[in-house]
């Protein structure tokens, strides 16, 4: 470390130099970066379900659709018509925009006395002009399946205007314009805007405003801490500078890679303040401590430097393998590229603060001490002494509590619930959460469930089970609507005198299709070759329970309906949820458990004891079980982004009891016992986790602001984390230490342990205490 | 139904038949001059018997082919049977008089009359839509304003005249100057974009009519296009009204 340091600190100029022209240009790279609202994208693509729903997506276009929902009293009114048959017209000549289905656009079969008639239900250029006209479109509409609970709602109190994208369009940018037509059109009633184009347009406002109003709250934050702490000009700057630039750095990579902002990745710069910050805030005061001649400043900056590099290495190294441990199987690839990229921010603060932060160190005047801070100090160092002295005497008493908290969480782990739909994300009242409602309560929700069907589809055998296989879906609760081809063919046969039913044979199948040839509601439902079809259906907003239910009805029923004439295979939001639930399970253990093997291999490394190494997990352990009981008392379920919590308070959590231990070592040299080491490494190491507990606490939770749920409680999650984790290194680890190294010491020892301190020779205005490791 | 239209009235579109038409003198001509001239050029004969080929190409460059015959008197009387391919065969439409049509669907041996009122919208399959095959005389909807001249063409830019339907916003024409042949239509939509273009090739003189053999119609918005190819044309043939039977329909 000495010739680490040494070179550090002779190559400063360069140093300094270095950081700010790298920092300069990815200033550059940073205006790129974009945000990726479309969270279909970061499913993973080797997942067959996943494929499966893509390869629909593309092939049916389902994820292209931007649906304008219009809702009042009754749609039926020549008002409301008139507009949506204006808004269809002008939908259908925005570039972007290959279609449109509503009212006056959708296909018609009409039977009339002696023959049929086929077009668009509501004729553009021929608009109902009386109540009476009104009457019967309303009659005739709500008559038939094809348009009841579909385009309109039956009671008819909303209606549906979908528009299909085309491929390779900026689908935020057309739903844009959308919604802009839709304003300038000025309609008196409500209107609601859904599917993923729109949802796009509302993630990527979050994403933007929840940066905009988190980052400088937390900024804010940590200034106002540090100058509590610090009370000078380095002891903010420096820190908040080195922040910054860990910033600007991951951003600009992930910018100059093309790796855009997501829902989850949004908490890097969050996370990089809060968590970062400490490295440079340990090297700063580390300075202030051992530089102290400024004749002599820059050997004593080396000394400082090598005595400082480790310790902020170790928690350093710590906190990026709890990042780390989301790189390795996680499910969708955004938690995959969280992990990455908060790994390199924690590498960046890190990097900076052993070698940009003392190079600049070296330019600043060395400080005078200051009254102002001794009665500070010695305030903490009172209050420290009290706590010290209790937790001490009552090792036993400790370890009884905290054995009765972990029973506690035990007995609440069971109750905690997964979440993984989307819908989730977004506060209830926001226009997401809305256009969800509204589409539940009138169209039959709005997650989309789907079956594909294999086999020659104009087959009379084909389009039977197909019907059998809605049939069965329409017999499940929560499942809605079964759309496929089978209607259509249905509807003619019976406009050929036949009835509502599937023709008897391929010729009159042929027959009928020739009517419908190429019509756009086509392509949403069957192939080019007419050798795949799509039975479309949608579901309510259903729990993780019910939904992997109704998975495993429809599978059962698709296994026991394959054959050689048909092949059914299901796919949809459900299945996808499904495997999502699954995943975050397992990425939940897998990263929990390759967190805490990163962090036992750290403490023996650190210890050379298996015993201790495990003591110093004691803190991690209780408070995972605090965690976890937290989220099943108080119903915060396990989402895409709680179940980061677990291995990234791992990694943040362990500094506490890597700190405490490092001092307690130190300190064991020169105490006679484990008792008098404690209480110092108490009144040392002890303030500094709280002040650090408080600070961090804090900044996490400024999340609470922000507009995406999970990021609340991701924000909640963290902050228990610290604080139980930081208790648990100050009561239960000294606790544990006592016990296992207790051979009657305590006993033979005069338990007054107060102010052993007194003949110490650290300084007294040591505010944040730092572990001293040598 | 959309199909239904389009195959009634697809024929005034491809064959453009110049009939008894001089070439435009070589004086200059107003744009509404040039506009009536191609509308007398694309006249229909006394009756005329087609066979036709229809090729739609996806955006994927993926061919299908469907061959029909077509039987038409003046303006109103139409038989179409399809040919090709098997699943089509026999399939047939007749029109009379008074927008009265009839559907034949061998496979039920059944004949149903049927309406429409679509306009708008593409046709199934094809990239025309009932307005581009309309029986109508382009003079009678759009007023033509000369654009441009080369040496061999005049290039017309129509707007829709008062009170008149269209589901385009404007049409660019290039003529012909020495057939008054349109062999090219731009659309444009009310959003102002192109968005389809007709191109008339392999001009041919059949008897005293030109005919283009081969049409295209592309969508640029959904990248697709149809071709029309004629295969036989036989005209002035003094076709009977027997043929355009419902009797004749089923056989």
């Amino acid at each position: 470390m000495q010739k680490f340091s040494w070179v550090i600190i002779k190559l400063r100029v360069l140093i300094i130099i270095f950081v700010i022209l790298i920092t300069g240009l990815l200033i550059f790279s940073l205006k790129g970066l974009k945000i990726n609202p479309d969270i279909i994208s970061y499913l993973p693509k080797t997942d067959n379900d996943v494929k499966l729903f893509d390869y629909i997506g593309e092939e049916y276009k389902g994820n292209s659709l931007a649906m304008v929902a219009i809702e009042s009293d009754d749609i039926f009114d020549l008002e409301t018509i008139k507009s949506i048959n204006i808004l269809t017209n002008k939908f259908k000549v925005l570039p972007g925009v290959s279609y449109v289905t509503s009212l006056t656009n959708v296909l018609d079969i009409k039977k009339l006395e002696d023959g049929f008639e086929i077009g668009k239900l509501i004729d553009e250029f021929n608009l109902p002009k009386n109540p009476e006209d009104i009457k019967n479109l309303k009659q005739y509409t709500l008559s038939k399946d094809m348009y009841r609970g579909r385009i309109v709602s039956e009671n008819s109190t909303a209606t549906l205007i979908v528009c299909r994208l085309n491929d390779n369009v900026d689908k935020v940018d057309t739903a844009r314009k959308i919604k802009q037509l839709v304003q300038e059109e000025g309609l008196k009633q409500k209107v609601y805007y859904g599917g993923i184009p729109f949802q796009m347009i509302d993630i990527n406002k979050i994403i933007t405003s929840d940066l905009i109003l988190l980052v400088p709250l937390i900024i804010l934050l940590i200034i106002v801490s540090l100058l509590f702490a610090f009370r000078s000009f380095r002891g903010v700057v420096l820190p908040i500078l080195t922040v910054v630039i860990a910033n600007i750095w991951t951003l600009g990579i992930m910018s100059a890679l093309g790796i855009p902002l997501t829902v989850i990745s949004n908490l890097i710069p969050i996370i990089l303040i809060a968590v970062g910050s400490a490295y440079s805030i340990h090297v700063i005061h580390l300075f202030k401590e051992k530089v102290k001649d400024e004749n002599n400043k820059i050997n004593q900056s080396i000394e400082a430097l090598s005595n400082i590099a480790i310790p902020v290495l170790l928690t350093g190294v710590t906190t990026m393998g709890g990042f780390l441990a989301f790189v390795f199987g996680s499910y969708l690839t955004m938690i995959r590229e969280f992990g990455i990229f908060s790994c390199l921010g924690v590498f960046f603060s890190l990097f900076l603060s052993i070698t940009f932060i003392p190079a600049l160190l070296t330019f600043f005047p060395v400080r005078k001490k200051q009254i102002k801070e001794k009665e500070n100090a010695s305030f903490f160092i009172n209050m420290m002494d009290l706590i010290g002295s209790f937790i001490l005497k009552r090792e036993r008493l400790i370890i009884f509590i905290g054995l009765i908290l972990v029973i506690i969480g035990i007995i609440g782990i069971p109750s905690v619930k997964r979440r993984v739909d989307m819908l989730d994300y977004f506060k209830p009242g926001s226009s997401i959460r809305l256009t969800e409602e509204l589409l539940e309560k009138k169209f039959g929700g709005s997650i989309p469930i789907q079956v594909i069907v294999e086999g020659d589809i104009l087959d009379p055998e084909v389009l039977n089970e197909m019907k059998g296989m809605e049939d069965f879906l329409t017999t499940l609760d929560d499942v809605h609507n079964p759309q496929s081809i089978v209607e259509l063919i249905e509807e003619m046969n019976d406009m050929m005198g036949e009835g509502k039913k599937i023709p008897d044979s391929r010729m009159k199948v042929d027959n009928l299709w020739f009517l419908i040839e190429g019509e756009d509601i086509l392509e949403q439902l069957v192939n080019d070759d007419k050798s795949e079809a799509l039975i479309q259906a949608t579901i309510t907003n259903v729990d993780t329970e019910r939904m992997k239910y109704l998975v495993g009805q429809i599978d059962e029923y698709v296994k026991s309906h394959n054959s050689s004439v048909v092949t059914f295979s299901q796919t949809g939001m459900p299945l996808i949820y499904q495997n999502l639930d699954n995943s975050i399970m397992k990425s939940q253990l897998q990263s929990l458990i390759i967190a805490i093997c990163l962090i036992f291999i750290c403490l023996l490394l650190m210890n050379k004891s298996i015993k201790r190494a495990l003591v110093g997990l004691i803190p991690i352990g209780f408070t995972l079980v605090i965690i976890l009981g937290f989220m099943g008392f108080t119903k915060i379920p396990l989402d895409i982004a709680t179940v980061l919590v677990g291995s990234i308070s791992i990694g943040i959590g362990i500094d506490y009891s890597i700190h405490f231990m490092n001092r307690f070592k130190e300190e064991r040299k020169r105490y006679p016992n484990e008792l008098h080491a404690l209480d110092k490494t108490l009144e040392t190491t002890g303030k500094a986790i709280i002040i650090n507990v408080i600070t961090v606490t804090l900044g996490f939770l400024i999340l609470l602001f922000a507009n995406l749920i999970p990021l609340r409680r991701f924000g909640i999650l963290i902050a228990i984390t610290m604080i139980s984790s930081g208790i648990g290194a100050i009561t239960l680890l000294p606790a544990a230490i006592l016990i296992i190294t207790k051979n009657g010491t305590k006993n033979n020892q005069s338990p007054k342990v107060k102010r052993i301190t007194e003949d110490e020779e650290i300084t007294e205005d040591e505010e944040i205490e730092v572990s001293v490791l040598k | 139904m959309k199909r239904i239209s389009f195959i009634v009235l697809f024929s005034l579109i491809i064959t453009g038949l110049t009939f008894c038409e001089d070439p435009l003198p070589k004086e200059k001509l107003s744009a509404g001059k040039i506009l009536e001239k191609v509308d007398n050029v694309i006249n229909a004969p006394i009756d005329q018997e087609l066979k036709v080929k229809l090729v739609l190409i996806d955006k994927k460059g993926k061919e299908k082919e469907n061959e029909l015959t077509m039987y038409q008197k003046g303006f109103d009387k139409r038989l179409v049977k399809f040919t090709k391919p098997a699943e089509k065969k026999d399939i047939g439409f007749l029109s009379l008089p008074d927008d009265i049509m009839y559907l034949y669907l061998p496979a039920f041996k059944k004949i149903r009359r049927i309406a429409s009122h679509v306009k708008n919208s593409k046709f199934a399959g094809t990239d025309f839509t009932y307005e581009d095959m309309e029986a109508k005389r382009f003079s009678d909807t759009w007023i033509p304003s000369l654009k441009n001249e080369t040496e061999e063409q005049y290039i017309l830019e129509l707007t829709l005249k008062e009170g008149m339907k269209s589901e385009y916003f404007k049409l660019i024409m290039y003529v012909r100057k020495d057939n008054s042949y349109p062999v090219k239509i731009e659309y444009y939509d009310k959003g102002k974009n192109l968005i389809k273009i007709q191109t008339r090739a392999k001009l041919n003189k059949v008897g005293d009519y030109w005919i283009s053999e081969e049409t295209t119609m592309q969508d640029l918005k959904v990248k697709h296009s149809t071709k029309m190819i004629i295969l036989e044309s036989k005209f002035d043939n003094k076709l009977s009204d027997d043929v355009f039977t419902k009797r004749n329909l089923e056989r």
